[in-house]
């Protein structure tokens, strides 16, 4: 019942740059399927025999359970022909596909987690920004986040204050715009795809689009890798495992409004694969 | 109301395993907690989750007389209370934000925690004290009967190899104990080195198939 509304939402499920004719397994909220990439007729996702809706966009193959009622969401800003796209590839983590975009949305962590990297225990303050539930497109976005970060990106010289928007498109998806070292004007666009395998383990699949001349592909997987092994040691050591909804489970603070807005969604939708309902 | 089991010392760490300035995982019978020593070394115990965001504060840090979480840095002194949340600076936190502060202390070289405080001090074992712990996944009867001797109120009193040894039997989840084994404390070093290592027999004794069972 309440698993229904996650079933109709887009998943990714692999690299388009890496799909394989023999196919693999792999899990879907909680459900075996199978991951095919065919030459000619390209790809296929089937679960216990039945062939699951498919969507390739950002590099990645998507699929559905249920029956998506809108396609996939876009990134516009992506779409600039001199970005650098990349596909970072997988990070499994054992914790709740929601803790994962939740601990994303976050940056009063950086300071702790990413020290001196994306921040500084000296500069830990988080500064009033603005959340928001966008009925008309259904999305969850936090503007005017600003926050102090001794190397924001790989193609960041030194400290920056950097400023971010945060978008919630999809249940366990979220894309980040912050500002972009060389480029005042634009947004470098980094993504987190989270493909939900069960309730407390999930597949993560970073995506990038930037403006980077300098750094090799190699070197922006690595910087994103550092990253998010940095985070996966948080993720698989937060009790409970599954994300309360239960308001009276956490202490969230004026830093937490853009996760305080996620959690609401997330009730509101009946996304609740991987969330704790009632305090326990 | 407090429970019987509540208002009862239960080993939680050898002392010379947590020096000044650490945070250590560790088990009561009601789950997990964070035991830590600042940089004073006094001993202190508090549930292992951050009221924030369920971190365990465990993999925190120890700075002076405080326990940070390693989440987002909120700081929290030795009565648990929240003393510092990072975000926002010019906020004093609310005194309703505590990760629960528990009872600890020292004795034979053990760091003893609890529920709620006991009115009698831990058990006295005169002339020992603590050389190691080690997690066994056995029951308690099954450590007992590796050792070849009874388990008396989650004590066992043996020798091994040659030596009279107490042996302190918690379990804190199912298949699973957590045991810190006592020594004469005149035994000298290199003899508790080779001891300690030959305590592995044991574990293996403990655990063999069809002996736990």
């Amino acid at each position: 019942m309440t698993a229904t509304a996650m079933r109709d939402a887009w998943y990714p499920v692999g690299l388009l740059s890496d799909l394989q004719a023999e196919g693999k397994e792999t899990l879907l909220l909680g459900e075996p399927i199978t991951v095919f990439g065919f030459e000619t007729s390209g790809p296929k996702v089937e679960c216990n025999g039945r062939s699951l809706p498919v969507f390739a966009r950002f590099g990645h193959l998507w699929t559905s359970l249920g029956s998506p009622n809108k396609d996939l969401f876009t990134i516009p800003e992506a779409d600039h022909p001199d970005r650098t796209l990349v596909d970072v590839g997988v990070v499994r983590v054992k914790c709740s596909p929601l803790r994962a975009v939740e601990n994303f949305l976050d940056v009063a962590h950086f300071p702790f987690v990413h020290t001196d990297i994306l921040g500084a225990e000296s500069h830990p303050e988080v500064s009033e920004y603005k959340v928001e539930i966008r009925d008309d497109v259904d999305e969850v976005w936090a503007t005017k986040v600003e926050f102090f970060q001794p190397q924001a990106a790989k193609s960041a010289g030194g400290g920056i204050t950097t400023e971010y928007m945060y978008r919630v498109p999809a249940p366990t998806c979220s894309v980040l715009y912050k500002t972009c070292p060389p480029r005042p004007r634009e947004w470098d666009v980094i993504a987190l795809f989270v493909q939900p395998l069960t309730e407390d383990l999930c597949d993560v699949w970073p995506w990038m689009a930037l403006f980077d001349d300098e750094s090799s592909t190699t070197e922006l997987i690595h910087f994103q890798q550092l990253i998010f092994l940095q985070d996966r040691s948080i993720l698989e050591n937060q009790i409970p495992k599954r994300l309360p909804l239960d308001p009276a489970m956490e202490t969230p603070t004026r830093a937490d409004l853009t996760s305080i807005a996620y959690r609401r969604w997330l009730k509101r939708h009946n996304y609740t694969f991987g969330a704790q309902l009632v305090a326990g | 109301m407090v429970a019987e089991t509540d208002a009862r010392w239960v080993p939680v760490a050898v002392s010379a395993d947590i020096p000044d300035g650490t945070v250590v995982p560790a088990r009561l019978p009601t789950g997990p907690i964070a035991v830590w020593r600042s940089d004073s070394g006094r001993i202190y115990a508090n549930g292992d989750r951050c009221p924030h965001r369920g971190m365990r504060l465990s993999h925190g840090f120890v700075r002076g007389e405080s326990l940070s979480c390693i989440y987002h840095g909120w700081r929290f002194g030795s009565d648990g209370a929240c003393q510092k949340i990072p975000a926002h600076p010019a906020v004093v936190p609310p005194k309703t934000i505590n990760c629960g502060a528990l009872p600890a202390i020292e004795a034979l070289g053990i760091v003893w925690a609890a529920v709620q405080t006991p009115t009698e001090a831990p058990p006295d074992f005169e002339s020992y004290e603590a050389v190691r712990s080690l997690v066994i996944a056995a029951t308690p009867d099954a450590v007992a009967r590796a050792c070849d001797a009874e388990l008396n109120a989650d004590t066992i009193k043996t020798q091994c190899d040659g030596h009279d040894v107490v042996l302190l039997v918690t379990a804190t989840v199912p298949e699973e104990v957590f045991v810190i084994v006592l020594v004469d404390k005149k035994l000298n070093l290199s003899d508790r080195i080779a001891f300690s290592t030959g305590l592995e027999a044991l574990r293996r004794t403990a655990e063999a198939k069809g002996y736990a069972a």
